[in-house]
């Protein structure tokens, strides 16, 4: 039959092939016979009654402890309630349902139900309510069985032993929302998210890895049996640097006020307190927080959510002073004892700058000015020394720059400057400008954080450190300040006198038992008006009253504390700031 | 010499037509069940059994045309087809429309073309064409020279990437070689060196490629991640039994187990709807039509077309052996369809086209013409 060459394709290659063919269909038919025969009754049960679901178990979230381990954010056990849709026959009858068993309104099971869905894989449970009251569990519990694809799922969830007074610190977890989700592939709908605070900063490390399981259940979804594919693993517990006592003693010393204290360690930037009023209670955001409880934190004036210490600015006020009166010895403008006359008022052209002491200080050197806080000589170094420098000099110690404190968000204050002006107000900066900005009024804006870690350079012999929360992280140093140790002692020695000597304006803060140095500042909320001048403080309403500040050290043996205080509206530096720091000195000396 | 003629028309192969119909309209009823459950849930608005309908008619209506010249007159356009091929696929890997992150096709406005499937055609003539001129079995020159030609293509393929196609292509070409038989020293070379070459391989394997082998080798471990198919698969056609649960009545597929039930596993539909019976007699089908190839092989008039025959034998052997083995947990996850049965318009046409050859080999046997 072959043609030119009959050897070629060889009678092999023809039996080659047809023993391939004999082997598939003999390979395959003993493949099927044991599939099918063999084991096909086991397939057929698992078909028909055993389908296999996954589900996660979710880890723990990291503890946050505070510097002697006690715990500030734990976890408690919650119940949620999730629907299997491909096991919920009536989707509309089960919520409605579920409206009755709870406070929610249909309308609004529907919404959650139709945000949701498109974003849970089949066979997955859609979590309808995140956290359901022992009340609601009961009733729930006991009609489940009528009710197939509805189940109800324990999980860990974050709880807060003192929500308000650690508010600010923590932060808080809630529901993830649509971009947290698409950003964290591992994250499902209904989980939930640092939103805030170190919870926000440190969500990676807190949040642990979901371990998993399978479920076998039947047709109508109740789960016959399981078994764990992988462990859960807890997110790491985290140990801060902030003495709960400590926070505690100074959430009560502040009562009603608003405002925010920061007490730091000088040379390890060791943060000990980071106190902001009023605070709120984050275990309402983890439960899912409702609609009207979420606008009313929104628009209460007194701003619950923002965090004081780290995210407002302020005007310094004469705590300004000091960062003045460094750029003064630097730049060599006068000697340390040269005088100036304080009349109580100084002309610049045709206006009049107040001292706030009427009548004036009289004759006053640079460390009798820092005592006494006196208005008139700072108008004059800072004539003398000019916006630039001072501005140069603001900048370099740190301000108009975030700390790096581990919080969200943190503002960086302002420094103003010729450019600045020009480029933010249109119009070309003024020498009266000069002047109030050396006293701090005017433009100039700085955080809590910003003035604690300023004075903790002054005490720790100039390093800037960023603030450290983390208790495991090492003392970072950003830079060292311009500043040779004759220059840093005076600046410490008259902030010793401002609270030692007569006159001096942080009186309240002296004490025995240890060295305590301060200075007081008064930040203007806005230029009083004539009706409410030489007024006292209660006299005026509570949204024109004056800033009170207070930054101060103290120093017992080796102990070293930074304590800066900002009262809202709290009018006067000394008499709002003062008993509070002053109570602080006393718990941490005592 | 006229293009066609009376004598050769009488001579057509109507027993490996029967098989091809019956193949085709067994594969259609399964992908109706396939697909219309796809229907039932809403998630896809075409019939992929209607489409499936129109590309095996298109595919009919190019066996007319297939068996119209003497397949003889292809060895001249070997070379300009391979080159073609080569440049085609070159050009999709560099201006290709991506579909799942794959690029392997050629807008051509309302139709895309794969050049992967001309790849498959222009590979088997052309082994076909160089094996036929070889004296005797092949030595270490015969080998690299061919398999050098085919790694050319298939490279292109692997790197679009297709694993699938990029296999079949280089096994059936391998194939043809074992057929025409090589060197004792080449075939004790190629028992030793593959062990050894395999794991180097795997260095150029695509992550989710190396996850394909890893799950075939241990599927519980990850049973909803990438082993989910391959469990899920098995559940489905064990489930069948015997006699199978019965047309439509899957329950697997129904409650949507079943993933890409109407492409690479269409088989497993078929396994839990007509049990070991249906299974049974469905491969032995297969194993006629195969048959039925080795026939047409061993009574052509010239090795050429026993080349270009054994090509197609192995290109649907290939397909048949490993999409069946990965069906049923035997092999790993590759994408490679069931010939006839799974839904897919160029992969359709391109098995009507290679069996028109087939077809005109078949039915020029008795033409004793010489050149």
């Amino acid at each position: 039959m072959h043609d030119s060459d009959p050897r070629e394709p060889s009678s092999r290659g023809y039996l080659f092939l047809q023993i391939l063919v004999l082997g598939l269909f003999c390979l395959i038919l003993l493949r099927l016979w044991h599939l099918q025969i063999l084991e096909g009754r086991e397939y057929a049960d698992k078909a028909q009654q055993n389908l296999l679901r996954e589900r996660s178990i979710y880890p723990l979230r990291g503890l946050l402890r505070d510097r002697d381990g006690e715990i500030l954010a734990g976890n408690q056990p919650a119940y949620a309630l999730g629907l299997v849709r491909e096991d919920c026959s009536d989707v509309p009858a089960a919520l409605s349902r579920i409206s009755d068993w709870t406070d929610l309104s249909s309308q609004e099971l529907e919404k959650r139900y139709d945000q949701r869905k498109d974003q849970v894989k089949p066979f997955q449970p859609l979590i309808l309510i995140s956290s359901l009251s022992f009340a609601q569990l009961a009733t729930i519990e006991s009609q489940l069985m009528n009710w197939p694809g509805l189940q109800i799922i324990t999980r860990p969830q974050r709880h807060y032993p003192e929500a308000p007074v650690f508010s600010h610190v923590l932060g808080y977890v809630a529901q993830a929302n649509k971009q947290e989700l698409l950003d964290n592939p591992d994250l499902h709908p209904g989980e939930t998210v640092g939103k805030q605070g170190l919870e926000k900063v440190l969500d990676r490390t807190l949040r642990g890895h979901k371990g998993r399981k399978l479920l076998e259940v039947d047709a109508q979804g109740r789960v016959l049996k399981e078994r764990i594919v992988t462990s859960p693993e807890p997110g790491e517990t985290i140990r801060l640097t902030i003495d709960a006592d400590l926070q505690r003693h100074i959430w009560r010393e502040m009562g009603e006020q608003s405002g925010a204290v920061v007490v730091m360690r000088p040379n390890s930037g060791d943060v000990l307190a980071l106190v902001s009023k009023p605070g709120y209670n984050g275990n309402a955001f983890v439960e899912g927080i409702s609609e009207q409880k979420w606008q009313k934190l929104l628009s209460n004036p007194r701003d619950p959510l923002r965090n004081r210490a780290v995210q407002s600015a302020y005007p310094p006020g004469s705590v300004f002073k000091l960062v003045v009166s460094s750029a003064a010895l630097k730049r060599d403008t006068l000697p340390l004892d040269e005088e100036f006359h304080c009349p109580g008022y100084y002309r610049l052209g045709n206006r009049v700058f107040h001292c706030w002491k009427e009548g004036g200080h009289g004759d006053v050197a640079l460390r009798e000015a820092i005592k006494q806080s006196c208005d008139v000589y700072f108008y004059k170094l800072g004539e003398k020394l000019g916006i630039d420098a001072i501005s140069e000099y603001a900048r370099s110690y740190g301000f108009q720059q975030e700390t790096g404190i581990p919080l969200p968000e943190e503002h960086k204050g302002l420094i103003p400057s010729r450019e600045w002006k020009e480029h933010h107000i249109g119009r070309s900066w003024q020498k009266g400008e000069t002047l109030n900005t050396a006293i701090g009024q005017g433009y100039t804006l700085t955080t809590p954080i910003q003035i604690a870690r300023y004075v903790a350079a002054l005490v720790n012999g100039g390093h800037l450190l960023q603030p450290k929360l983390l208790r495991r992280s090492e003392p970072e140093q950003l830079k060292r300040l311009p500043l040779s140790g004759d220059e840093l002692n005076f600046l410490l020695q008259s902030m010793r006198a401002t609270v030692e000597e007569p006159h001096g304006t942080a009186w309240r803060l002296r004490r025995k038992d240890a060295i305590v140095g301060g200075k007081t500042g008064t930040a203007q909320v806005i230029k009083l008006k004539e009706e409410y001048q030489d007024k006292e403080t209660s006299a005026i309403p509570y949204k024109f009253r004056d800033h009170a500040w207070m930054a101060s050290y103290g120093i017992r043996g080796r102990e070293k504390f930074i304590v800066v205080a900002l009262i809202e509206h709290g009018g006067h530096g000394s008499s709002a700031a003062g008993p509070v720091v002053n109570s602080i000195y006393e718990h941490l000396f005592s | 010499m006229p293009f066609l003629d009376r004598k050769a028309l009488t001579h057509f192969n109507w027993t490996l037509f029967l098989l091809l119909m019956l193949l085709a309209a067994v594969g259609i009823f399964n992908l109706y069940s396939a697909s219309s459950l796809r229907l039932d849930q809403g998630v896809t608005t075409t019939y992929f059994y209607q489409k499936q309908i129109f590309w095996i008619a298109i595919g009919l209506a190019t066996i007319p045309v297939m068996i119209f010249f003497d397949y003889r007159h292809l060895k001249a356009l070997v070379w300009p087809l391979y080159g073609v091929t080569l440049g085609l696929l070159g050009y999709v890997l560099l201006f290709g429309t991506s579909i799942s992150g794959a690029s392997r096709w050629i807008d051509l406005g309302p139709i895309s073309f794969q050049p992967t499937e001309l790849a498959k055609v222009s590979v088997i003539l052309l082994c076909a064409a160089l094996l036929a001129r070889m004296p005797g079995p092949v030595g270490w020159r015969g080998l690299s020279k061919v398999l050098l030609l085919v790694a050319l293509p298939v490279g292109c393929i692997l790197l679009q990437p297709d694993l699938g196609s990029g296999l079949n292509i280089l096994m059936l070409a391998g194939g043809m070689l074992l057929f025409k038989g090589l060197n004792r020293r080449i075939l004790v070379t190629c028992l030793i060196g593959i062990p050894v070459i395999a794991p180097i391989a795997w260095f150029f394997l695509l992550d989710y490629q190396k996850e394909r082998i890893l799950t075939f080798l241990n599927p519980q471990q990850e049973p909803l991640g990438a082993g989910y198919n391959a469990i899920q698969s098995k559940i489905a056609i064990g489930s069948g039994q015997i006699w199978g649960k019965g047309f439509l009545e899957g329950t697997q597929s129904q409650l949507r187990f079943l993933p890409a039930k109407h492409t690479d596993f269409v088989f497993s539909v078929f396994g839990e709807e007509w049990g070991f019976m249906g299974c049974a007699l469905l491969l032995g089908l297969f194993c006629l039509f195969l048959y039925q190839l080795v026939v047409v092989a061993g009574t052509s008039k010239d090795s050429f077309g026993a080349y270009i025959t054994c090509g197609v034998f192995f290109y649907f052997f290939w397909q048949i052996l490993i999409n069946m083995g990965m069906v049923l947990g035997l092999m790993p996850i590759v994408g490679i369809p069931l010939p006839f049965f799974s839904y897919g318009g160029s992969s359709t046409l391109i098995n009507f086209i290679l069996l028109g050859l087939v077809f005109n080999i078949s039915m020029r046997r008795y033409v004793f013409t010489r050149e």
